[in-house]
C-alpha cells in the first residue's frame, strides 16, 4: 500500500499547481474571454452581446491613444534598450577597469520598482524645478522642457524611464552572451585579418542572435504590461495621453465600472502578446530539433 | 542466491520496440556481459532488471522470486553507474553508507561496513573528502564501494569503466575481476567494449536491435558466431567477410590475379546446403606469413598483393583484396616488413580450420 | 573571458572609457538626485540647484515620509505600508519557493507522460499579462472572503509566482543527470527522503536566486497590490503612489524622494548584498520567462 502511494509522489506533488493552473490562469483566461462578450459593467452578468464590447473599445478614442502609446512606447523602448544595452556590454567586455563597479551602476534600476522610477522621474523632469530648472542654473534661460506636462509628449518621458530602468538589463543579458562567445573563434578570425568592428558584425552578433531574441520578447512583455510606471510618472495624463492599454483596463475595470469592456481590452492585450511570444518559441522549439 | 531469469521480456517507448521477447537464464554467481553497440537496447535491459524501467511484458526473477513489479530498493540489487552517480554534497563515507541509512541500519554497524570496504578498495584515506575532491578512479573506487557496502544478491554494473583512461581501465578490469572471484556474487555488466567482454565474462549475451543475437561462453562467442553480427561485433581486428562462390564444397577465391580453392573441415555442409554463394567468415590472425614447417590438413599457401601495411607492435596487419573485397590478415612485424619492401606479393598460409560461413542475404550462420 | 583584440584597438580605448563612465554618471544620478532632494528642505530645493548638496541637511522629509505623510486621507506615513509590505512578501516569497522547488523536482527528475505538457503549460503563465486574470481573480477573492486582505494577496502572490519559480528549479534540477535519482532509489531511498538526502544540500544558489527574485517581484509588484488590497492592507508601492499624489498643502518633493528611498531600499539592499545571485535570477528568468 506504501508503496503505491509512493508511486503517485509525483503526480501528488504537482496536483495542486496544476489545478491552480488550471482554474486561476486558464479557467480564468477563459472566464474574461467569456465577460468580453457580455455587457457586465458593475458585476457579472450573462447577456451577450456579441462584439459589441470589442466595436465600442475600438470606438473608444481613449483606447486607440492607448494603442497608440503603445507602439511609440514599445517600438522606441525596445529599440532604445537594445542598442544602449548592446553598446554597453560590448564596451565593457573590453577588459574595463572597474567594471564590477560600472556594471553595478548600470543595473540597480532594475531592482527598483516601476513606482519608485515614476516617482523619481517625475520630479526630476516636473517643469518647475527638475532639469528645466537646472539648465536655467547653468544660464541657458530659454531652456524649455516640459513633457512631462505637452499631451504630445507625456508618453516619451515614460520611455525615457523604463529605458533608465530597464537598459541595464539588456546590457546583463548581452555581456553573459559575450563572456559566452568562444575565445578560439575570436583568435580565428583575428589570425584571418578582420577587424574588431568586422568580427563584431560579422562574428559575434550572429552567434548572440538568441539574445536578441530573449531580450526583445522580455521587453515586449515588459511594455505590454506596463502599467506602474505611468500610473506614478504620468498618471496617464495630460488627460488620458500617456494611457497604455494596461491603465486603460485598469481605469475602464475597476474605476469606472465597465466591465465588460476592461476584459475586451485585457483579451487583446494577452493576443498582442501570443502574437509575439508563439512565433518566437515556435521558431526556438524547431531550432532544437 | 542469486540466479536471475529473465523471461519474455519486452520494453516498447511508445510505439518504438527497445527489447524484444528476451529470454536469459542467469546462474548464481555467473558474471554476465551485456554487450552490444548504442542503442542496442543493453543499458534498458539493465534497467529492467533494476527495476529502474517498467517491462511492457514478460517476467524478471532474482533467486527464484518473482520482481518484476517490486521498487528498486526491494530488489536486493546493487548498481555502478557509467557516471557514478555519487551524490555530490555527501563525503565519501556517507556516500558508501547511505544505502545502510536508507535501511536503518544502526550507525555502528554502517561504519563497520564502511571501514571494511574502504580497505578493501583502498580509499579509506579519502572518508572525509567530497566526490569532487577524487580523480576519475577514486570515484569509480567509490561507486564500486557504495555497490559493495549493502552486499547484494547483484550487482549491475552499467559500463562502469569507460570513463577512465586506457591504462587505469585494464587494472580497474583485473581488480573487478579478482573482486568477482572472491565474493561470488551474481553481475551483469554493460559494455561497449567487446574486449571488456571477452576477458571478465563467464557468458557474454550479444544484443542487437532488442534481440539477443547470441548468448554463450566468450569462446562461444568468437569462434562459433551464431550470425554474421556477432561475428562482426567480437574480435578486434575484425573477422574477414568474403563473398565467394562455392564448388564441390570448396571455395573459389581470386587474390593477386590467381584463382584459389580452399578446403575447409564443413565441406559436407557446404555441398549439403545447395547454396552455390556463401560468405566465408575468417579471422586476422587465420591469415598469416607462409611457414614452409607448419603446413597441415587445412592450411593453403597463396600469393598476395599487400596494399597496406599497419605496424601493430606485436603483429602487423596486412592488407589485400580476395574477390575485390578488402581483408586483413595478422603477420609477425618482419614479415609485414618485408611485405611492404619486397614487391609487395607476399606468401601467406590460409587456415580454413575455424572458418565460418554465412547466408548472402540474412548473414545467419551455413551450419 | 574577456575579449581583447590583439591588433591596436588602443585608439578607442579612451572613447570606450568615456563613454561608460558618462552612461555611469547618468544611471547614477536619478539616485543621487533623490537622496540629496530628501535631505533638502523645502526652501532650497525652490531655490537651489538641482544637483548641489544640501546645504544643511535635515532628516525632515525622512521623518514625516515615515510617520506622517498622507496618503489619501491618513497621514501616518509610509510605515504601516512598509509592515503591510513584508506580511505579504514573507509567505508569499517562502511559500511559492517551496512549491516551486517540489515541482522543478518532479518536472525535472521524475517525469511521467504528460508531465512535460504540464511544465509547457506553466511556463506560459510567465508570458501572459495578469489584466487578463484581474477581474475574475477579484471575484474569487471576494467569493472567499479575501478581499482587501493580507492573505488574499499573499495568495495572489504565490499562484503567480509559482510558473517563475517553478521554472527556476526545473532548470536548475534538469541539469542533474538522472542517474543521481537512479542511485538513490536503488540505495533505497523515497520520493522525498531523495529530495531532502540528495537534492536539497546541492541547491542553496537556486533558493538564493529563487527568494531574490520573488522577494524584488512580490515588493516591487503595484498592479496587485492596488487592485487587491483595502485601504487598511495596502503594500508600499500602492501607499508610495498615493502619497505622491495626495497634495495636502503644498507639493513636498523632499518628502516624496525620502518616500521613495524607503520603499526601494529593501530591493535596493537585496541588489548591493547579493547583486550576483539578482543578475542570474534576472537572466535565467529572461532566457525563458
Amino acid at each position: 500500500m506504501l508503496a503505491r502511494i509512493e508511486n503517485y509522489l509525483p503526480k501528488i506533488v504537482l496536483a495542486p499547481t496544476t489545478v491552480v493552473m488550471v482554474v486561476c490562469m486558464y479557467g480564468f483566461i477563459a472566464w474574461t474571454a467569456v465577460l468580453s462578450f457580455t455587457k457586465s459593467r458593475m458585476l457579472p452578468q450573462w447577456d451577450f452581446v456579441g462584439w459589441d464590447q470589442y466595436e465600442r473599445l475600438f470606438n473608444n478614442p481613449r483606447w486607440l491613444v492607448a494603442i497608440d502609446n503603445l507602439g511609440i512606447f514599445t517600438l522606441l523602448f525596445i529599440a532604445i534598450s537594445l542598442v544602449l544595452g548592446l553598446v554597453l556590454a560590448i564596451f565593457l567586455d573590453r577588459n574595463i577597469r572597474a567594471e564590477g563597479a560600472i556594471r553595478t551602476i548600470y543595473l540597480y534600476p532594475m531592482a527598483v520598482s516601476f513606482i519608485v522610477t515614476g516617482t523619481a522621474w517625475k520630479w526630476i523632469l516636473n517643469p518647475g524645478l527638475g532639469i528645466e530648472k537646472l539648465v536655467h542654473d547653468f544660464g541657458f534661460t530659454d531652456f524649455e522642457f516640459r513633457w512631462l506636462v505637452e499631451s504630445d509628449m507625456a508618453i516619451y518621458t515614460i520611455v525615457i524611464a523604463a529605458v533608465w530602468q530597464s537598459s541595464g538589463f539588456v546590457m546583463a543579458m548581452f555581456l553573459a552572451g559575450l563572456r559566452g562567445v568562444d575565445d578560439n573563434i575570436v583568435k580565428a578570425a583575428e589570425i584571418d585579418g578582420a577587424s574588431p568592428a568586422r568580427i563584431y558584425w560579422h562574428i559575434i552578433l550572429p552567434i548572440m542572435r538568441p539574445v536578441f531574441f530573449s531580450s526583445i520578447i522580455v521587453l515586449t512583455h515588459i511594455a505590454i504590461k506596463s502599467f506602474d510606471l505611468v500610473q506614478a510618472l504620468t498618471g496617464g495624463g495630460p488627460g488620458y495621453s500617456s494611457d497604455l492599454p494596461a491603465n486603460f483596463m485598469y481605469t475602464f475595470a475597476f474605476n469606472r465600472a465597465q466591465m465588460g469592456l476592461g476584459a475586451a481590452s485585457a483579451m487583446i492585450m494577452l493576443f498582442s502578446v501570443l502574437a509575439i511570444i508563439v512565433p518566437f518559441l515556435y521558431s526556438e522549439l524547431r531550432e532544437k530539433k | 542466491m542469486g540466479a536471475i531469469d529473465i523471461i519474455n521480456v519486452t520494453k516498447s517507448f511508445g510505439d518504438t520496440p527497445v527489447l524484444k521477447n528476451i529470454n536469459l537464464n542467469i546462474k548464481d554467481g555467473e558474471f554476465l556481459i551485456l554487450v552490444g553497440p548504442s542503442g542496442c537496447g543493453k543499458s534498458t535491459l539493465m534497467n529492467t532488471v533494476a527495476g529502474l524501467e517498467d517491462v511492457t511484458s514478460g517476467q524478471i526473477n532474482i533467486a527464484g522470486r518473482d520482481v518484476t513489479n517490486l521498487s528498486p530498493k526491494n530488489r536486493d540489487i546493487a548498481m555502478v553507474f557509467q557516471s557514478y552517480a555519487l551524490y555530490p554534497t555527501m563525503d565519501v563515507r556517507r556516500n558508501i553508507s547511505f544505502g545502510l541509512e536508507m535501511r536503518k541500519v544502526p550507525k555502528k554497524e554502517r561504519n563497520q561496513t564502511v571501514d571494511r570496504i574502504a580497505d578493501l578498495l583502498q580509499i579509506s584515506h579519502l572518508l572525509d573528502r567530497k566526490p569532487s575532491q577524487l580523480s576519475g578512479g577514486q570515484r569509480q573506487r567509490v561507486a564500486m564501494g557504495r555497490a559493495l557496502a549493502r552486499s547484494p544478491k547483484v550487482f549491475l554494473l552499467d559500463e562502469p569503466l569507460s570513463n577512465l583512461d586506457a591504462k587505469l581501465r585494464v587494472e580497474m578490469r583485473m581488480e573487478i575481476k579478482k573482486m568477482h572471484k572472491r565474493l561470488g556474487t551474481t553481475i551483469i555488466y554493460v559494455t561497449h567494449d567487446q574486449i571488456e567482454a571477452m576477458t571478465l565474462a563467464d557468458r557474454i549475451a550479444v544484443l542487437s536491435e532488442g534481440i539477443v543475437q547470441q548468448f554463450g561462453t566468450p569462446y562461444e562467442i568468437y569462434n562459433d558466431p551464431a550470425n554474421r553480427f556477432v561475428a562482426d561485433f567480437m574480435g578486434s581486428p575484425a573477422m574477414n567477410f568474403i563473398e565467394c562462390d562455392i564448388e564441390d564444397g570448396r571455395l573459389i577465391v581470386e587474390t593477386d590475379g590467381q584463382d584459389y580453392k580452399f578446403e575447409v573441415p564443413d565441406r559436407d555442409v557446404l555441398q549439403k546446403s545447395g547454396l552455390k554463394r556463401v560468405v566465408l567468415g575468417l579471422r586476422p590472425e587465420m591469415i598469416t606469413e607462409a611457414k614452409p614447417d607448419q603446413k597441415r590438413q587445412f592450411t593453403q599457401e597463396i600469393s598476395m598483393l599487400v596494399e597496406e601495411t599497419e605496424p601493430m607492435g606485436a603483429d602487423t596487419m596486412v592488407t589485400g583484396l580476395w574477390n575485390s573485397t578488402e581483408i586483413q590478415g595478422r603477420v609477425s612485424p618482419e614479415a609485414g616488413h618485408a611485405a611492404k619492401l619486397n614487391d609487395k606479393h607476399t606468401l601467406l598460409h590460409v587456415d580454413t580450420s575455424k572458418a565460418v560461413f554465412f547466408h548472402l542475404e540474412t548473414g545467419e550462420r551455413v551450419r | 573571458m574577456s575579449h581583447t583584440f590583439a591588433n591596436g584597438f588602443n585608439a578607442g580605448r579612451a572613447f570606450i572609457y568615456a563613454t561608460l563612465v558618462f552612461f555611469a554618471l547618468l544611471y547614477i544620478s536619478p539616485l543621487y538626485i533623490i537622496l540629496t532632494t530628501s535631505f533638502k528642505d523645502i526652501e532650497e530645493i525652490r531655490s537651489g540647484n538641482l544637483l548641489a548638496l544640501p546645504d544643511e541637511p535635515t532628516l525632515y522629509a525622512w521623518i514625516k515620509a515615515w510617520g506622517s505623510a498622507c496618503t489619501g486621507s491618513d497621514c501616518n506615513g509610509l510605515a504601516p505600508f512598509f509592515w503591510n509590505s513584508i506580511r505579504i512578501v514573507i509567505p508569499a516569497v517562502l511559500i511559492s519557493t517551496i512549491i516551486g522547488a517540489l515541482n522543478g523536482y518532479v518536472l525535472a527528475q521524475w517525469r511521467f507522460r504528460g508531465s512535460d505538457m504540464l511544465f509547457g503549460a506553466l511556463l506560459f503563465g510567465c508570458f501572459i499579462p495578469f489584466q487578463v486574470i484581474l477581474l475574475p481573480m477579484s471575484i474569487l477573492l471576494g467569493k472567499m472572503g479575501l478581499a482587501n486582505t493580507i492573505s488574499g494577496l499573499v495568495m495572489v502572490h504565490v499562484i503567480y509566482g509559482i510558473a517563475f519559480t517553478t521554472l527556476f528549479f526545473r532548470n536548475y534540477y534538469v541539469a542533474i543527470p538522472s542517474d543521481l535519482t537512479k542511485a538513490a532509489k536503488l540505495d533505497g531511498a523515497g520520493f522525498f527522503s531523495i529530495f531532502t538526502n540528495v537534492f536539497l544540500p546541492m541547491s542553496t544558489p537556486i533558493f538564493v536566486v529563487t527568494i531574490i527574485w520573488q522577494f524584488t517581484q512580490i515588493w516591487n509588484d503595484f498592479l496587485f497590490g492596488v487592485v487587491y488590497s483595502g485601504s487598511g492592507t495596502q503594500p508600499i508601492t500602492v501607499a508610495l503612489n498615493n502619497l505622491v499624489n495626495t497634495s495636502v498643502g503644498g507639493k513636498e518633493y523632499n518628502v516624496d524622494m525620502a518616500a521613495a528611498v524607503i520603499a526601494a531600499l529593501p530591493t535596493l539592499l537585496v541588489y548591493v548584498v547579493a547583486g550576483k545571485y539578482f543578475v542570474k535570477g534576472l537572466t535565467a528568468g529572461a532566457v525563458k520567462g
